[in-house]
């Protein structure tokens, strides 16, 4: 049997937590210039993340779950690291590119021969 | 009327019976299958975190400015529905399996007002945006002519589209579950001993709302510092 009062105030708390963290989501960009304080929103996110796993969706004391999401986290941070740092560092595709702004060609016009063939 | 399982009996060549192994109370089972599922969801989204985190690291200037064209006041209203919704469905599981239906019944249906309200709040958004010419499709979205935003816009403004459009789907799914899971309380098919449906729509409600968690700060917050309109 569970215990209903206790959980029920547990998952009270959380709330607080939660929406005690979105008003310093609001907070950061008063503290941080605008743009850097991203890093710090996404530190807030994980805060409030880890709270909704561990007390609302039960993940305190699963192990096998917990192991599992941390393993597949791990491979998802490790991608973020390798394609945004090297790759982005190494952009080189600009010209034929859709994510970056279009290369206009100005000035000349080419006009190219085509000999009559008799 | 509580859900009562009927096993099945299979006979061998020698007349013998046997109960056949039934499934339908394995609640690990079920809830790490959910899980799985779960972990799809998070692939799609982080592969378009990945995508956004990718566009942002070309164009910072564009996302700071577009972002600070987004009404915050209207997204913070929506991150604290989320999160109430959060509570009133996890209230509901707990009354269900405290025993408490009718509790359970009446936390869903909190939830379900929530998530309509959250859609309102959303399409008054989106409709203010598309009025202002801002929405996929119109002028300012597509490079190339007179009316076009920066670059880094047109990214940031696709991602936004993209990505809250494919999270209000989510609740729309979630509504629906929701609806369908009233029915089987009715039904007498989800009752306090066998709850396993409402925990996994429990806990679909969550990732929705975790979902939420990381699309608010990206998309409306990095934006804030540098003052901007608060929304179209």
């Amino acid at each position: 049997m569970i215990d209903y009062k206790s959980e029920r105030v547990m998952y009270y708390k959380v709330l607080v937590g939660l929406l005690l963290l979105t008003a310093v989501t609001f907070g950061l960009p008063y503290i941080f210039e605008a743009g850097a304080d991203l890093p710090a929103q996404m530190f807030i996110a994980v805060i409030k993340a880890w709270l909704i796993l561990m007390f609302y969706m039960h993940l305190k004391g699963e192990k096998l779950i917990s192991v599992m999401g941390i393993f597949s986290l791990m491979i998802v941070l490790v991608f973020f690291i390798i394609v945004l740092v090297v790759d982005v560092a190494n952009f080189q595709f600009k010209d034929e590119s859709h994510i970056t702004a279009p290369q206009h060609t100005t000035g000349v016009t080419k006009h190219v021969t085509v000999p009559v063939k008799h | 009327m509580a859900h009562e399982y009927i096993p099945e009996i299979s006979t061998d060549r020698d007349g013998t019976e046997h109960v056949v192994q039934g499934w339908q109370d394995d609640f690990y089972g079920g809830k790490l299958g959910f899980w799985l599922f779960m972990f799809t969801e998070v692939l799609m989204f982080g592969a378009m975190f990945l995508v956004l985190t990718y566009y942002k690291m070309l164009h910072p200037a564009d996302f700071v400015a577009a972002s600070a064209s987004l009404n915050r006041f209207l997204g913070g209203t929506n991150t604290v529905i989320l999160l109430v919704s959060a509570l009133t469905m996890g209230l509901s599981l707990l009354k269900m399996r405290a025993g408490d239906v009718k509790g359970a019944k009446l936390m869903i249906w909190a939830t379900i007002i929530l998530a309509l309200m959250f859609l309102s709040i959303k399409a008054v958004e989106w409709t203010a945006e598309y009025n202002h010419g801002v929405f996929l499709g119109l002028d300012a979205l597509q490079s190339g002519n007179p009316h076009s935003k920066p670059f880094g816009e047109i990214l940031f403004f696709g991602m936004y589209f993209t990505m809250t459009g494919i999270h209000g789907f989510h609740i729309i799914i979630g509504i629906g579950l929701m609806v369908w899971l009233l029915k089987r309380i009715n039904a007498g098919k989800v009752s306090p001993e066998h709850h396993i449906l409402h925990w996994n729509i429990a806990l679909y409600w969550d990732i929705v709302h975790l979902i939420w968690v990381f699309v608010f700060p990206y998309f409306y917050m990095i934006g804030a510092a540098s003052g901007g309109t608060g929304g179209h």
